[in-house]
């Protein structure tokens, strides 16, 4: 057994009282839920996570309902999201699992990091296009004609390094958006991302700038 | 790396052992200050927390690549601050950081519980 299923099969026996999980071969696990159809989930140790790796776990398991990058640090290129979305395959993190199981939407449940966030976005008028990069990054272009390239920042703290961590990992950026309702950026993290060449707001901010541009 | 790698046959590893491990296998940490906090301290959690305050730069970059490798087969989640951001925050005192150094002494005493 994987390491990262062994801990996720004792997260899950820790986390739900009626549901139970067990090993089912290579990364997947099976969960059992009573008067609820069987859920199989593939555990991921991937720190990235694309359409390759997607269409292998799709094509060793052709019943997976669930795809979870059990790293915290795990990333998810656009074109896998878009993948397991027309499959209606459930991914994200462990929470995102969790949550999905409690919530009995395993197959259409997507990160919960960025699910309220993402979706919000999807919702305003004014951007006449969307891409998503990845599971934290996509552009938008503004119905002026206006193009921006924004990362979804979790932390709720963000600091100088998730800035520049983030620059490195995922290239220039016109926005670091915070989009934990709790955070606050710290004064390095401003000004990190100022010598950088962009600005961390929050969800009050970005709306004004979509509504002025 | 030791039970690390075996962790899938041996039990868990306890967020004290993971403190252990850290500070056995990551020589950069003594230029860094290293918490654990959140979840893990007490047992529940997908991941062990990690807050590590000092500078940023090369020390940092080597500090990365050495909880990359000590992280490898460990649900890790790395938080970095500058000693500035540590302050300004209040994060130490406001999460219930515990040092890595005072978690591994008490690997064989309570609190000590499997990471879940």
């Amino acid at each position: 057994m994987n390491w990262q299923v062994a801990y996720a099969l004792e997260n899950f026996s820790k986390t739900h009282r009626t549901a139970s999980a067990q090993h089912l071969r290579d990364d997947a696990i099976r969960i059992t839920i009573p008067d609820r159809a069987d859920v199989v989930a593939i555990i991921s140790a991937a720190y990235r996570i694309n359409e390759e790796l997607v269409k292998q776990y799709h094509g060793n398991f052709p019943d997976m309902n669930f795809l979870c990058g059990y790293r915290k640090a795990c990333v998810w290129e656009g074109a896998a999201i878009n993948y397991l979305e027309i499959n209606t395959i459930g991914w994200g993190s462990a929470g995102t699992l969790d949550s999905a199981i409690d919530k009995d939407n395993v197959n259409t449940a997507s990160h919960k990091d960025y699910f309220f966030s993402y979706r919000l976005i999807k919702q305003i008028r004014s951007i006449t296009n969307l891409d998503r990069e990845f599971d934290r990054v996509f552009t938008m272009t503004l119905a002026s004609g206006r193009t921006l390239r924004v990362g979804m920042i979790m932390e709720y703290e963000p600091t100088a390094d998730a800035i520049r961590t983030f620059w490195d990992q995922f290239g220039p950026i016109d926005i670091a958006w915070n989009i934990n309702p709790n955070g606050h950026p710290t004064r390095n993290a401003i000004e990190a991302a100022r010598n950088l060449g962009c600005e961390v707001i929050k969800w009050d901010e970005l709306k004004v700038l979509l509504q002025s541009r | 790396m030791g039970r690390v790698k075996s962790a899938a046959t041996e039990p868990l590893m306890t967020a004290c052992e993971v403190a252990h491990h850290l500070l056995k296998s990551c020589e950069s940490l003594r230029e860094f200050k290293s918490f654990m906090f959140g979840s893990s301290l007490i047992g529940v959690g997908t991941d062990f927390d990690i807050l590590v305050v000092g500078p940023s730069g090369k020390p940092l970059s080597r500090l990365k690549a050495e909880l990359r490798l000590a992280g490898k087969e460990l649900p890790l989640d790395v938080l970095h601050m500058l000693p500035m951001e540590a302050e300004e925050t209040r994060f130490v005192t406001k999460t219930g950081c515990i040092t890595l150094e005072q978690l591994a002494k008490s690997e064989a005493a309570p609190p000590c519980h499997t990471n879940g």
